[in-house]
């Protein structure tokens, strides 16, 4: 079986005023159809970087320093403006982490999906909607992403919405063609926990009847754990630890992944100090040695500072890239 | 409310009410809310989504009109405050908007953005702007070399804690948290929850606290509110109100929250 997605030791530099940042550092990902992929990781470790490059719209002036990506098994750095007129929106469709910046704040969002179910009907050679099935169709989406009164939102300008409804609007723009891979960016944090559940039952019944293929990242563990089969956790530009979810959370191998699954806050149980990892990320301009994890890990060795870890698994399911992680 | 011999609370709002007019209709978008702080507690704000959690943050900071109701800060009325009255009241009044992204100018650098406030109210200059700069970086997780940055070259939580330090530069009184930490991993998280804690012990900060966040919110607050459609549905000492929650809504709210597979 090919995958539908493939990242290849990818990595990526993007200039600063201090000197290039080194975002992505050599990041190795696989998806098969069907598959649904969770990406956690700390504030700052290339999460948007990583997305974005996938849809060949990564920071300005970024620079791919070795790897590939692949998708339907093509290079996507090969692709033409063309090409990708027929990929980005349709074959690939996404959430972004900041719905603002991709709405229209002239048009209503009546209007803005409505434009969107047209390119999708002539993208599969289908006669124009007319006003009025294009208006059924776009309360049918609200309605799916739990918007109530559907009707009355068609008519909203974005500015009018709260910041939980724009981010279902645009999951509803998201979802309103036939995409095969989905990559959601923090799709469900600006929402309550109903609206959450509703929008990852929707996504759930999308992979299981249509088979689609998802990338969500996410900060909120309990949205992957709904979710997602499978979870990369990222640090400071590499994939640390990856293997069926369940299993992370429930026995997490790399220290970085302890420590975060040890810094939620529970709902119920006691209320403790919230531990963390102590620390901040490191600059990735000038990234420490060898594991770049080590300046804050409590189990680090001069091994750590001079060898960069692969990643390695007594399972290949679940595998991980520390030098002294607990295989047994 | 409670109106019992306690001190006079720090920020009050009576009858709140904003009627917004969208998509031909209007949207009573808060509709007669009362709320009160005293100095250096903080109540949470939870409710569905377009439930008029933001519109009641801006209300009471008067940043939106209110369309009625009566707004009091440190005992006085602030409902029709204006001008360089309200200018000088903003020092002690402080928000982090719920969307970073559109919350900072594309143009200025992180360095000026947190400066910003020190400047303009003549706090600090020269090398004390500085160093009080680096303070704030350091106090939201950000490298200090951040200050070049320009807005674009920063990741969402990154984002957001140049807004938080923004916020927290002139020690404000009283603050509003819409979303504050929604784009922040967990330990950022943490570290964040734990510096205003440790403002709030030090300096007597009071905040409002709104967050979708369920965990967080029995973390860090004393006391909440539940809202639904623009009304306070409930609200009580935040432990006893999750533990028996009297309204239907709060309880699907609770029972909601996804749980973790745990060793
Ligand atoms: N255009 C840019 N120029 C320079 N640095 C950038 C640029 N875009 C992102 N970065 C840096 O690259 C790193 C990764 O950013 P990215 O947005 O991918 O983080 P993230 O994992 O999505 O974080 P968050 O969870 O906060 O959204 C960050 O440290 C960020 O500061
Ligand atoms: N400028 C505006 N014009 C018209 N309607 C508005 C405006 N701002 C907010 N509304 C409406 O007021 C209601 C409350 O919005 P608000 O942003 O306060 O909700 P919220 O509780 O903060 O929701 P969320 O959790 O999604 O951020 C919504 O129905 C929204 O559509
Ligand atoms: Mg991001
Ligand atoms: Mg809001």
């Amino acid at each position: 079986m090919s995958a539908l997605l493939a990242i290849e030791d990818y990595h990526l530099a993007i200039p600063t005023f201090d000197g290039p940042a080194r975002v992505l550092n050599g990041i190795d990902l696989a998806l098969e159809e069907g598959e649904t992929l969770g990406i956690v990781g700390e504030s700052g470790c290339g999460k948007t970087v990583l997305a974005r490059t996938i849809l060949g719209i990564g920071p300005d002036r970024a620079e791919r320093k070795q790897g590939r990506i692949l998708f339907e098994g093509r290079d996507v750095a090969d692709l033409s403006a063309r090409d990708w007129r027929g990929i980005r929106g349709v074959k690939i469709a996404m959430i972004f982490q900041d719905p603002m910046t991709y709405l229209n704040p002239l048009f209503t969002i009546g209007r803005q999906l409505g434009d969107a179910i047209a390119a999708h009907a002539r993208a599969e050679g289908q006669a124009r909607p007319g006003r009025a099935a294009r208006r059924v169709r776009a309360a049918t989406l609200l309605d799916q992403v739990g918007l109530r009164e559907p009707e009355r939102v068609l008519d909203y300008y974005p500015h009018q919405l709260s910041g939980g409804m724009r981010q279902r609007v645009l999951i509803a723009l998201a979802l309103s063609g036939k995409p095969r891979l989905l990559i959601a960016d923090e799709p469900t944090t600006a929402l309550d926990v109903t609206v959450q559940a509703q929008v990852l039952r929707l996504l759930r019944d999308l992979v299981e009847t249509l088979g689609l293929t998802v990338v969500m990242i996410s900060h909120d563990v309990g949205a992957i754990a709904a979710l997602t089969g499978r979870v990369a956790v990222m640090y400071a530009g590499n994939v640390v630890e990856e293997g069926p979810t369940a299993r992370v959370l429930a026995r997490p191998l790399h220290p970085y992944t302890q420590g975060l699954l040890a810094a939620l806050p529970e709902i119920d149980g006691a209320i403790r100090r919230l531990s963390g990892v102590p620390g901040t990320i490191p600059s990735l301009i000038d990234p420490p040695p060898g594991c770049r994890f080590h300046p804050r890990c409590p189990r680090a060795t001069a091994l750590c500072a001079a060898e960069r870890p692969a990643m390695r698994g007594a399972d290949p399911a679940h595998r991980v890239a520390c030098h002294h992680a607990d295989l047994a | 409310m409670p109106t019992s011999p306690e001190p006079i609370p720090l920020l009050s709002a009576t009858g709140l009410v904003k009627v917004f007019h969208a998509g031909g209709r209007a949207v009573r978008a808060v509709d007669g809310v009362d709320l009160s702080l005293a100095a250096g507690e903080v109540l949470g704000v939870v409710g569905e989504s377009g439930s008029g959690k933001s519109t009641l943050a801006r209300l009471v900071l008067r940043l939106t009109e209110p369309s009625a109701g009566r707004i009091a800060f440190d005992g006085r009325d602030i409902t029709a405050l204006d001008g360089e009255a309200m200018r000088r009241l903003r020092r002690d009044m402080q928000i982090v908007f719920q969307n970073p992204h559109s919350a900072l100018n594309g143009r200025r650098t992180v360095g000026e953005a947190v400066a910003e406030p020190l400047r303009v109210q003549g706090v600090a200059r020269g090398a004390a702007l500085d160093a009080r700069v680096d303070r704030l970086l350091d106090q939201v997780s950000l490298p200090r070399a951040f200050r070049h940055r320009y807005p674009h070259e920063l990741s969402g939580g990154q984002k957001q804690r140049v807004c938080i330090a923004r916020a927290l530069a002139l020690e404000p009184r009283f603050l509003v948290l819409d979303e504050p930490t929604s784009a922040l991993d967990v330990s950022v998280q943490a570290q964040i929850l734990d510096v205003l804690g440790e403002l709030r012990r030090e300096l007597s900060l009071t905040y409002l606290f709104i967050s979708h966040n369920l965990a967080v919110v029995r973390y860090l607050c004393d006391r909440v509110m539940v809202m639904r459609e623009g009304r306070v549905v409930e609200q009580g000492p935040v432990a006893a109100l999750f533990a028996a929650p009297a309204e239907a809504y709060t309880r699907t709210l609770l029972d909601s929250v996804p749980r973790l597979p745990r060793p």
